[in-house]
Order: C-alpha cells, then sequence, then structure tokens
C-alpha cells in the first residue's frame, strides 16, 4: 500500500521512455507514462531516423540533449506532449564506445510549483560548463548555473567528471556547501545524482539530475557498481550507494547487496545491457515507476543507476 | 539477580559495538550509563569522509539515536566530561557528578598527533576526528576559491583532501614520505594514487617537511623546510593519532603506549576496568583500524556477560574512501628474505597488483585498480593455506583456479577482428592481420604497414602474439633482449614508450612498462633515471639514488674504496695559480698520486670519501668546478695549441675547445663523451678517435663523429663541414642531443652509430635545420637545469650526507 | 644478561630515500640503509669480495647492490644473492617516532672473541 508520502507529492518528471536502434531506426522501447496515457499510445508507434526529432538527435549528434520549447524545434510530438501538459525533455543516449544501445528520454511538464534540476554538462578547455538544463520553477538556481564552471574534481559535475563514476550527493542546500549550494537551498534542492555519459570521441559530458524534497525527481536512488574490477567474473552487480524516502540510507559497510543479471529490474538492466523504464513496481521498494540507466566502460557495463518515482 | 551497574566512558564505534552485544547476548544483566565529551551518542566515524564529501549525510551514519539508548536503558551523560575515576570507592566523577560502577569500560579512543610547528594552534588548523573538525572544514569549504593544506597523505589525510576537493576548494597534499600511504601502499600503488588524486585537480607535494604554519590571528600559510610557501585557508593535520589515555593514566591504571590490557580486554591493574578501542594497548600493539576494535568489543561483551573469549590480534586489509578510486592492501608486503613477488600490471587498465608469498604462503597483497577478488586474496592471507599448487594463475584471482589454463595466445586468437590491438593508432586486430596475409611477416614490418607498436609500443607483445597466431610456425620470435629482467621491453621500447606516453617518473614508467618487480634493480634503474632525465629535463627530478656511485659522489671509486678528484681545466689550459691551488690540496689531504691524464686534466687519487666536500669548496675556492671525470657526460675537449703558438695552425683550436667545453659542460649522455679540436690536419690532439672531433683546415671545420679508441679502435666518420666556428658549435651540440634523445644506456655514439646509420643522424643534425635548431633547443633547455657545478651544490647542500651520521669509535677509545 | 644499547641515529629523513648512512664503529663502518617502503636496516658497510662500499650502492626492494662488481645482497639477512657466495653481518635497528636506533651493543666492542 502507498504511503502518503508517494501519493501527496507530484515527481519532477512525469515521462520516461526508452528508444532503442532497430536497422537505421530507433523503435518504441518501453516506457512509464503515468496518467498521460494518449501520449503513451502514440509514442509507441512511432519510429526516430538518425537525426530524427529529439532521440534521433541525441543519436546523431552523440551526446545528451535538452530541449525546453518544442515549437519550433524538431521535436515531432509536439502537439501530443502539448495536449498532455508536457514542456520540455532531455534525451540521454547510451553509447558502448562508438556503438549507440539506447536513448532515454525524460519529459517533464511546466509548472510554477515544480522545482528540480535535470542538467547537461560539457567540458571545454578543461572545464564543465553547461551546455543546457532544465529547472522547472527554479529560476534563480538556472540563472546561477548558467554562470558556474567546475574545474576537475570540484562540485558534483567534476567529482563525476573527475572519478568517472556516478555519484549520489546528499542535502544539496541545507548544512551542506554544495558548491552552489546557497542557491540550491533557497531552491529547495537535497539530493544530487551525477552521472558521467560516455559518447564517441573524447567530449566529456556529465549529467545531473538535483531533486527538492517537495517535487522530487524520485524518491529513491541506487548506484550499482558491476565492473570485473569490482565484482569479479560473475556478471553481477553491487549496490554502493543509495537513499530512499522509505528505507533511509541503501549503503552497507558490512552487508553488501549484490545481485546477478536477470534478477529484478537492475538484474534486467545489466543482463540485457540496455536501459529499463518500468511501471507498478511489485519490488523491494513498491515505488510506482523505475528507472535504470546502465552506464559503459571499456565495452561492457561498468555501473547502474536506478531511480524509483 | 540485581542487575550490575556498568560505566562505559567513550562512544566511539567500539563502544557502539560493546553494548549491541552485550544487550544481546546478556539482557537486563547491566545499568549502562554512557558519558561523551562530544554532545551525542555513537555515530560511524570511518563514514565521516562521505560526509565531508557531501555524499552522506550526518543523519545516515549515526548508529544509535536517542530512541535505542532509551530502549535499552541506557543513561546518557552527553557532552560531559570524566574528570576523574576513584577506583577505591569506584565511582566515575563526572563534570556534573558522580556515578557509581561495578564495572567501567575505558573506550575513550585517541587524539589527533599535532606536529609540534610554530603556528599549530592558529584559528583554521584543525585535525579530522570528528563531526566538530568535518563541520569546520565544510565551512571553510564554503567560501568560493579558498584554499586547503592537507599535511598528511595517509587514509586520513586523502580522504579529507578528496573531500574539501569535491566541496570546491584547491587542495595541496603535504607528505612527508616518498610515497603517499606507505604504511598500506608499496611505492607503485602509491604512484597510481598520487596520478588518481592529481586528476581530480589534488596537487600532492612529496617528500614534504612542514616547517611552520603563518598567519596573523588565523592561518594563512604553510612554510616548508625547503622554502616554498603555499597559502591556505585551512590547514589539516592527519599525521597520525595517538591512544587518549588521559582518563586511564588519572585513574592510576598502567598506560604504556595505550591503557594497557589482557586478552579479556580488563585492566592489567585494576579486574573491575576493562579498556576498549583505540585507546588500548595488548600486547604491545595499539589498534587504529576498524576490524580490531569489533573483535574487542565482541571480547569485551562475553567476558562482561561471564562467557570466554580472547582478543588475537588479526592481519588487517584497508581500503580507501575516496568515490572512484579501487585500492586495497592487506597483510605485510615488505620485500624480504624468502619472499618473493608476483606483479602483475595493467597498463591500458591502469591495474597494478601485487601478491607477496613466503613458504609457499600468501603473506601481503596490494592491488590498483582492480579490487574485485580483494576478499579471496584476504581470506588466503588470513588462512595461511598453502597456494603452491595453483602459484602460476593465482595473481588472476579465483576465476582462474581449478585447471583453467590462461594460454595468451588463445585469448589472443580468440579476440575478434575489431578489436584494438594498439590504441595510439588505432590499429585493429583485422588490419594486422591482413597486413600479415600480405606478406607482413615480422613485427618491423607490421610496424611499417600498420604504425600498430610504433608509437607508445606497449602492445609489441600483442602485436607479436598476432604474428604467431597468423602465421603459425613461420614466425619466430625476435631474439631481441629484454633492457633487464624487471621487463619484457627492450631499451628502445622504453624509451619509445617514455617519449609516446610522456611519462615522468619512475614510477609511471614501472607501470606502463608492466614492470615484473615493485622498484626494478641496479641495471634497469641507472639507465630509466638518464631516459626520463634527457627527455624530460624540466619535469622530471633526477634521482640520485638511480645513479651509480660515480655520479653520486661525483668523483672516481677507487678499487680500495678511495675515490679520485679532478677539477675542469676549460680545453686543456691552466694557470699558475690553478696549478698552485691544486699543489696546495694534494698536501692538505694528503694525496698519494697526482696524475696528469690523456685527456689533458690533473687528477688527484687515493682521497677518502669524507674529505671530499672539504677539497671541493678548497678548489672551488680557487675558481675551479668539476671535471665530470666521472660521469656518463661530456668528459673533456682536448686541444692543441693552434694559430696561437703553432706555426701549423689553421684556426684557434685551443679557443673552439674552450668554447666547446663551456657549452656542453655538466650535460648527462648515454655513456662518456670526449671531444678534441685539433688546429690542422696533423691532428696533435687526436681529434680522429674522439666521439665527436674537430679538424680545422684553412678553408673552416671537419667535424668527425663516432670515433673509439677503447677496446675497440674506430676512425671518426665525417658528419659535416663547418664554415664558421658557430656553425661547429652548432653541429656538434645536436649531434650530442640526438644522440642522448635516441641511444641505448651505455652506448658510445660509435656503438649507436652503427644502429642507426650515418645517414640517419645527417639527415637530422645536418641536412633539417629546423630539426637540428630543435636539438640545439632541446640541448640548452636542459643545460639551463643540469649545467651546474655539483661541487659546489653538494658542498652548499648536503656536505653532511659524506661524513658518518655517528661515530662510536672515538667514544669506544675513551 | 646483557642490555641492549640502542644508539639514536638521528631522523629517518637523514637518510636518503632508497639510500644508506654510514656510522664509524670500532668495528668497521655500518651501513645504515632506507629503502622505499622506508624500513631501515643495517649491515656491515664492506663487501666480502673486494670491499666495495655497500653504503654507495644501489638499493632496490630490500636488497643492494655492491658499488665495485655489482654483488647483490639482501639486507634483512646479509646473504649474497644469486650465483655469488658471501655473508655479511646485519645488525638490529628500529624506527620510532621517524627516529632511528640503532643496536651498537656488539659494535662498542674493540675486539669480538
Amino acid at each position: 500500500m502507498d504511503t502518503a508520502v508517494d501519493t501527496l507529492v507530484r515527481p519532477f518528471i512525469d515521462v520516461s521512455e526508452i528508444w532503442v536502434p532497430e536497422g537505421d531506426r530507433l523503435a518504441h522501447a518501453g516506457g512509464n507514462y503515468g496518467d498521460l496515457s494518449e501520449f503513451g499510445s502514440i509514442s509507441e508507434q512511432i519510429t526516430f531516423g538518425k537525426g530524427e526529432g529529439l532521440p534521433g538527435r541525441a543519436w546523431a549528434q552523440g551526446r545528451p540533449v535538452v530541449l525546453k520549447q518544442f515549437d519550433g524545434s524538431n521535436f515531432c510530438r509536439t502537439e501530443a506532449a502539448t495536449a498532455a501538459g508536457l514542456s520540455a525533455a532531455v534525451a540521454i543516449p547510451v553509447f558502448n564506445n562508438a556503438k549507440l544501445m539506447a536513448v532515454l528520454v525524460v519529459l517533464c511538464s511546466d509548472s510554477e510549483e515544480r522545482v528540480g534540476a535535470v542538467e547537461v554538462w560539457e567540458e571545454h578547455d578543461g572545464l564543465l560548463m553547461l551546455q543546457d538544463g532544465y529547472y522547472g520553477a527554479a529560476k534563480h538556481f538556472e540563472w546561477v548555473s548558467q554562470h558556474t564552471h567546475f574545474p576537475r574534481g570540484q562540485g558534483l559535475p567534476g567529482g563525476v567528471w573527475a572519478s568517472n563514476t556516478p555519484i549520489l550527493m546528499r542535502d544539496l542546500g541545507s548544512g551542506y556547501k554544495f558548491i552552489r549550494a546557497d542557491s540550491a537551498g533557497k531552491a529547495g534542492l537535497t539530493t544530487g545524482l551525477g552521472i558521467p555519459i560516455p559518447v564517441p570521441g573524447n567530449r566529456t559530458y556529465v549529467l545531473t539530475l538535483l531533486s527538492a524534497l517537495g517535487t522530487p525527481i524520485a524518491h529513491r536512488f541506487e548506484i550499482w557498481d558491476c565492473r570485473p574490477s569490482a565484482v569479479g567474473s560473475d556478471h553481477a552487480a553491487v549496490l554502493i550507494d543509495g537513499i530512499c524516502a522509505r528505507e533511509g540510507p541503501l549503503w552497507s559497510e558490512d552487508n553488501e547487496r549484490r545481485i546477478k543479471a536477470w534478477e529484478g529490474q537492475v538484474g534486467k538492466v545489466l543482463g540485457s545491457g540496455l536501459p529499463v523504464v518500468a511501471k507498478g513496481l511489485a519490488g523491494s521498494a513498491r515505488y510506482g515507476g523505475f528507472v535504470g540507466l546502465p552506464i559503459y566502460h571499456d565495452g561492457s557495463v561498468a555501473r547502474i543507476v536506478a531511480w524509483y518515482c | 539477580m540485581a542487575p550490575q551497574k556498568l560505566v562505559v566512558i567513550g562512544t566511539g564505534m567500539a563502544s557502539g559495538r560493546l553494548l549491541e552485544h552485550l544487550f544481546e547476548i546478556a539482557p537486563g544483566a547491566y545499568e549502562v550509563t554512557l558519558f561523551n565529551a562530544e554532545p551525542r551518542g555513537c555515530y560511524n566515524r570511518i563514514m565521516l569522509s562521505p560526509v565531508l564529501s557531501g555524499e552522506k549525510s550526518f543523519q545516515e551514519i549515526v548508529t544509535h539515536d536517542e530512541a535505542w539508548y532509551e530502549d535499552h536503558g541506557v543513561t546518557c551523560r552527553f557532552g560531559e566530561r570524566v574528570t576523574a575515576v576513584d577506583r577505591d570507592r569506584k565511582v566515575v566523577v563526572g563534570e556534573k557528578g558522580e556515578v557509581a560502577y561495578d564495572k567501567l569500560v575505558i573506550a575513550t579512543g585517541s587524539a589527533p598527533f599535532i606536529i609540534p610547528v610554530p603556528g599549530k594552534d592558529l584559528k583554521g588548523v584543525v585535525a579530522y576526528r570528528d563531526l566538530e573538525d568535518t563541520n569546520a572544514m565544510i565551512e571553510a569549504a564554503g567560501n568560493p576559491g579558498s584554499r586547503a593544506v592537507v599535511i598528511g597523505g595517509g587514509l586520513l589525510g586523502l580522504e579529507a583532501a578528496a573531500g574539501l576537493r569535491l566541496r570546491g576548494m584547491e587542495v595541496t597534499v603535504l607528505h612527508l614520505m616518498g610515497h603517499l600511504m606507505e604504511r598500506q601502499l608499496d611505492a607503485s600503488a602509491g604512484h597510481l594514487l598520487k596520478q588518481d588524486l592529481e586528476r581530480r585537480g589534488i596537487e600532492v607535494m612529496l617528500q614534504a617537511s612542514t616547517q611552520e604554519i603563518t598567519g596573523t590571528g588565523k592561518v594563512e600559510a604553510v612554510k616548508l623546510a625547503d622554502g616554498t610557501e603555499l597559502k591556505a585557508d585551512i590547514v589539516v593535520m592527519a599525521v597520525g593519532i595517538r591512544p587518549e589515555t588521559t582518563v586511564a593514566k588519572a585513574a592510576g591504571l598502567e598506560v604504556g603506549r595505550g591503557m594497557v590490557v589482557n586478552a579479556q580486554m580488563e585492566s592489567v591493574s585494576d579486574p573491575d576496568i576493562y579498556g576498549l578501542g583505540e585507546c588500548v594497548e595488548f600486547d604491545g600493539a595499539v589498534f587504529g583500524l576498524v576490524a580490531p576494535l569489533y573483535d574487542q568489543a565482541k571480547v569485551l561483551a562475553k567476558t562482561l556477560a561471564g562467557e570466554a573469549d580472547a582478543f588475537t590480534v588479526r592481519q588487517l586489509s584497508t581500503k580507501l574512501k575516496v568515490t572512484g578510486c579501487d585500492l586495497f592492501s592487506a597483510g605485510d608486503f615488505n620485500d624480504g628474505e624468502g619472499r618473493q613477488d608476483i606483479v602483475f600490471r595493467d597498463p591500458a587498465r591502469g591495474v597494478y597488483k601485487r601478491l607477496v608469498i613466503e613458504n609457499d604462503r600468501l603473506i601481503g597483497a596490494v592491488f590498483y585498480g582492480d579490487t574485485a577478488d580483494s576478499n579471496w586474496f584476504f581470506g588466503l592471507i588470513q588462512t595461511g593455506e598453502d597456494i603452491s599448487a595453483n602459484r602460476d594463475t593465482l595473481i588472476f584471482g579465483p576465476a582462474y583456479q581449478g585447471g583453467a589454463s590462461v594460454d595468451p595466445l588463445a585469448a589472443v586468437a580468440a579476440l575478434p577482428d575489431e578489436a584494438e590491438i594498439c590504441g595510439c593508432n588505432g590499429v585493429c586486430k583485422g588490419q594486422i592481420v591482413t597486413a600479415i596475409e600480405n606478406g607482413a611477416s615480422d613485427l618491423a614490418a607490421v610496424r611499417a604497414v600498420t604504425k600498430a607498436s610504433g608509437s607508445c609500443g606497449t602492445c609489441t607483445g600483442l602485436v607479436e602474439q598476432v604474428l604467431a597466431v597468423t602465421l603459425g610456425d613461420e614466425f619466430s620470435m625476435p631474439a631481441e633482449q629484454p633492457m633487464c629482467g624487471c621487463t619484457d621491453l627492450t631499451h628502445e621500447d622504453v624509451r619509445r614508450l617514455i617519449k609516446g606516453q610522456e611519462l615522468k617518473s619512475m614510477p609511471a614508467v614501472w607501470q606502463a612498462g608492466a614492470w615484473k618487480t615493485p622498484d626494478g634493480c641496479h641495471s634497469c634503474r641507472p639507465a630509466l633515471n638518464f631516459y626520463l632525465l634527457a627527455d624530460w629535463p624540466v619535469e622530471y627530478k633526477d634521482d640520485p639514488q638511480s645513479r651509480f656511485i660515480n655520479e653520486r659522489k661525483h668523483a672516481n671509486i677507487q678499487k680500495d674504496g678511495t675515490f679520485s678528484v679532478m677539477p675542469r681545466m676549460w680545453g686543456g689550459i691552466t694557470t699558475p695559480d690553478e696549478l698552485r691551488a691544486i699543489a696546495d690540496a694534494a698536501d692538505k689531504y694528503k694525496v698519494p698520486t697526482v696524475k696528469v691524464t690523456g685527456g689533458q686534466r690533473i687528477d688527484l687519487l687515493g682521497i677518502k670519501g669524507e674529505d671530499l666536500p672539504a677539497i671541493w669548496a678548497d678548489l672551488n675556492a680557487a675558481g675551479m668546478v668539476s671535471g665530470h671525470a666521472y660521469s656518463k657526460g661530456l668528459r673533456t675537449v682536448k686541444t692543441c695549441v693552434g694559430t696561437d703558438h703553432c706555426r701549423f695552425g689553421t684556426q684557434d683550436s685551443t679557443g673552439l675547445g674552450i668554447k666547446l667545453e663551456k657549452a656542453l659542460w655538466g650535460s648527462w649522455t648515454p655513456h662518456k663523451v670526449k671531444l678534441a679540436v685539433s688546429g690542422c690536419p696533423r691532428n696533435c690532439a687526436e681529434a680522429t678517435c674522439k666521439d665527436v672531433g674537430v679538424i680545422c683546415v684553412d678553408s673552416g671545420y671537419q667535424i668527425g663523429v663516432g670515433g673509439a679508441a677503447g677496446m675497440d679502435l674506430k676512425e671518426t666518420e665525417r658528419l659535416a663541414d663547418a664554415k664558421t666556428e658557430e656553425e661547429a658549435i652548432e653541429l656538434a651540440i645536436a649531434f650530442i642531443q640526438l644522440y642522448r634523445e635516441n641511444a641505448r644506456y651505455l652506448d658510445r655514439p660509435y656503438k649507436w652509430l652503427g644502429k642507426v646509420g650515418l645517414p640517419w643522424v645527417k639527415a637530422r643534425v645536418v641536412d633539417d635545420l629546423a630539426e637540428r635548431r630543435r636539438l640545439v633547443d632541446a640541448f640548452l633547455l636542459s643545460q639551463t637545469i643540469y649545467q651546474k657545478d655539483p661541487w659546489a651544490e653538494h658542498v652548499r647542500e648536503q656536505a653532511e650526507r659524506y661524513a658518518p651520521i655517528a661515530d662510536i669509535t672515538l667514544e669506544a677509545a675513551e | 644478561m646483557t642490555n641492549i644499547e640502542w644508539l639514536d641515529l638521528g631522523l629517518l629523513s637523514d637518510i636518503p630515500f632508497r639510500g644508506a648512512r654510514k656510522v664509524k664503529t670500532p668495528q668497521g663502518c655500518v651501513a645504515v640503509f632506507r629503502t622505499a617502503d622506508d624500513a631501515v636496516f643495517a649491515v656491515s658497510d664492506s663487501c666480502p669480495h673486494k670491499a666495495g662500499p655497500l653504503s654507495e650502492g644501489i638499493v632496490h626492494g630490500n636488497k643492494v647492490t655492491c658499488p665495485l662488481h655489482n654483488w647483490v645482497f639482501s639486507l634483512e639477512t646479509g646473504e649474497a644473492q644469486g650465483a655469488d657466495d658471501g655473508q655479511i653481518p646485519t645488525y638490529p635497528t628500529r624506527v620510532e617516532d621517524d627516529r632511528v636506533f640503532l643496536d651498537v651493543t656488539l659494535l662498542r666492542r674493540r675486539d669480538v672473541a
């Protein structure tokens, strides 16, 4: 049974969907559309060529793409999206070396109340600059972010870049001096998940999801390590960090959580090597939605990040 | 039975564990009062680092909250210091009153060690022990652009540095020792860790000795012994801890380094008082890592519950809590008699693994970059089982045990065609196979056609294996000798690697070249030292400890252990004053032999090692510098008198010789280099058997190279004719620089020329003017660093190193 | 019963990293080595082959190579390594708070029986 927390709080992200290459086109391979079933049924029927629409653009340009204005863009589903109240989207390509495995697209609806951030950081001359980001109502924080850059090792994006590892930060705005803390605190942002996004060539991209208590991106975040150098020759993953609104901290020094390929949703990500979006989970935390994103390194899935809404 | 009164002083992780165990195995047996000087209960102190970095919140690391204490009837006296223990009355005296005890546990933990330098008490100097310290650091990181200096490159110091960096600070780590975490890591793993931290923007300074912390009112800078000054808004002292024994001492209990306890954790002075955690000393040892503290907590809980148990000291393992940094160390990994190393390096993945084996048992392990099987190896260390049966594959971990053979050729054969073999040039297996099928039948041919292994050379072995797999028995592995037993690479491979991958330190070469030893040997170290300083004169720091004695002492060792000293005489020209000074020195230091050498110098033989700085100082005072008669470097430029006095002389040969010697002296070369300048083709200076010999003729200067007059006898070959003195000097410099950049260590120029051929050298030194310019510039850059009188430097900076560190012959004689 | 006499030689950093310093004793010179792991060993300074000064050799692992003819000795046992046959005396050392101490009990004596 759902607790009050989940029914009261509307998540920052309304729609998550997966697109995978079939021949020379991207085909729909699952999604969680929440109440927006009409937008969902339209989406299921279309495909994108390289360069077409938002997923095709992420493929062609080989980088994450943020879209904050559907009108006048090459977004193909503008009409349906507008009807569903959606107004912004971020496409995150999943590359294994030069090969595109899938594109994860998240869509948000415009709102005066909803606060959060989905940001794409890009390296220029040894510094990470904001390529673009969607912030909902957190306008001041958006401005601050546009005028911030991160050297290696500094802040959430710089830390992800330097360690080439996903990082989950806590209490972004409160007692902790997150680099943009002051503004983040005013915006109510609490938890930050930073993810390295490998792309072909020598470019560096970092995706950050910043979650606010009132309109969280997710209620539960997990980071799994599945590199052979961490788990051995088993096709398995260990949970290295995580936090959950219901269960509290998920990490444990003494009892490591470990799953094998195909065990549960995270296991499905590991086994298939593809992102997974699922709805109405029966699993451990009983949340309504699941997104699992594989991060490749050296030709295999190195880490998996998952969030539950 | 009524519960007994138990008082626990300290709420560290050990006492938290103790209470958990105690309430589990003996519920209701004790009424517990818990003192803590900190105003809070128990939290997981080792997780303070992720709290500092922002990767955990403090709430997440609280192990026991108020509700837990309440549930278990624990009376908490937090924020209250214990002032005394009255053992006669069996009461603990707190700041707010007394508590009676039947049993008392002292778990006061440890105190940070603060190095006794001026300024250590300034505001902004913090230790790294508790939440207050952590919050102070977070506070300091709040100001954009603020700078932190962390003193101590151990576990805690590095975690603090990484956390502060993630918080946005500019961070410098100062470490007194030669590599980071020297208690847990060897030099190679320490090097990889340093690289990793530097990639995060953290500056690491090794062998850095803090002299003073300065500032008015609050910390502003840290001064090092070498004069470096680093600005700092906060200074974190993380140099170590010592047991906190104030309470135990005041109670009159036996205290050594820590409070002394037996295997039941009972104080050796009082059977009703127990010690626990970092404050105790057991069997001469004190404890800093968490695993033994948990063991102690378990034993003490049983002791208090009346059950038998005994604490034993176990092998420990270490992991560093820096996100994305995979390292592991356990057991004893120092070199030792009868100990053998198995070293595995995978330069491409940045992996270093070292196992230490003694008597067929695994006794130590250090892993960097791949810690997958660390628990399995740690298990082998703890059980001490015989590993002789699977020794050959041990380092590959449990997956390879039990018969599965690891034939490298099979692995290469199984690679798909698109598998990349040469990362530098992006050559995949298929391209190499095609090249081989089209007739490239050896490494050189494959390299010429595909460029594979032509840059850094680390994939040379792989390319050879592709050749072997493709050609079968038509392929014979080349007989090229590796540099030494430490590596499979040849000298040439290593030189290519150093240039191609821009390796600028010895540990970097060991890692990239997959060295099989932890720190090389007497054969490869001097060669590497030369290659590095020749290719990276600015970035690489000369390592005297990787040089042969003569170059380290700047004197030639003789067979009886004495040394010879030879001052430089430019072009063989001297003065009466210099001769007098040499004669005086010979008298003063009772030099048994004074010899005129073949290179037109005066050599003083038979000088005692400890007299060297003094005689150098005397010769320096007379204006003379080291003649480098001992070095793999420029030795002498021999001249005839030339046009000044000789009726046959065509040019000023003495003048050119002096100019050449002044330009070249002090430079290091693969082997010694001797020059001569003769004023006419009669060749009185014997220039035609030198490494570089100049013969003056009416039309200018004939430059010959590659002569020899040692075990081999060889006449120079003509490199070029120069019209002017300047051009002659330029050609000589460019030739020597090309030799420095390309020759194998300990090859004289004639040997090197035999390998590369004179046309190859001419093309670069004579014909390609841009390349000649580059060579000259590179040489001059190197000279800005290495052209200095080592005598003066040693007299000034390290004269004391020439003297014994102690002398007990005098006292003993009394 | 004999009392061990520890002689304070000074700071660990006074000995060069992967190097050595000499101690003069009535029994001849003793070489005190510091290895890459900051371990400290004391052995006779004199190579049994041709009396080369071992304190001037290249230190690698816990071994030193004699500067005269490349004999290699274990600093722990004093035994010659490889094909060479020989043994040099070793002396106990300890390091405490970054200071180096040498056991000079035996070295003080002028003559050993």
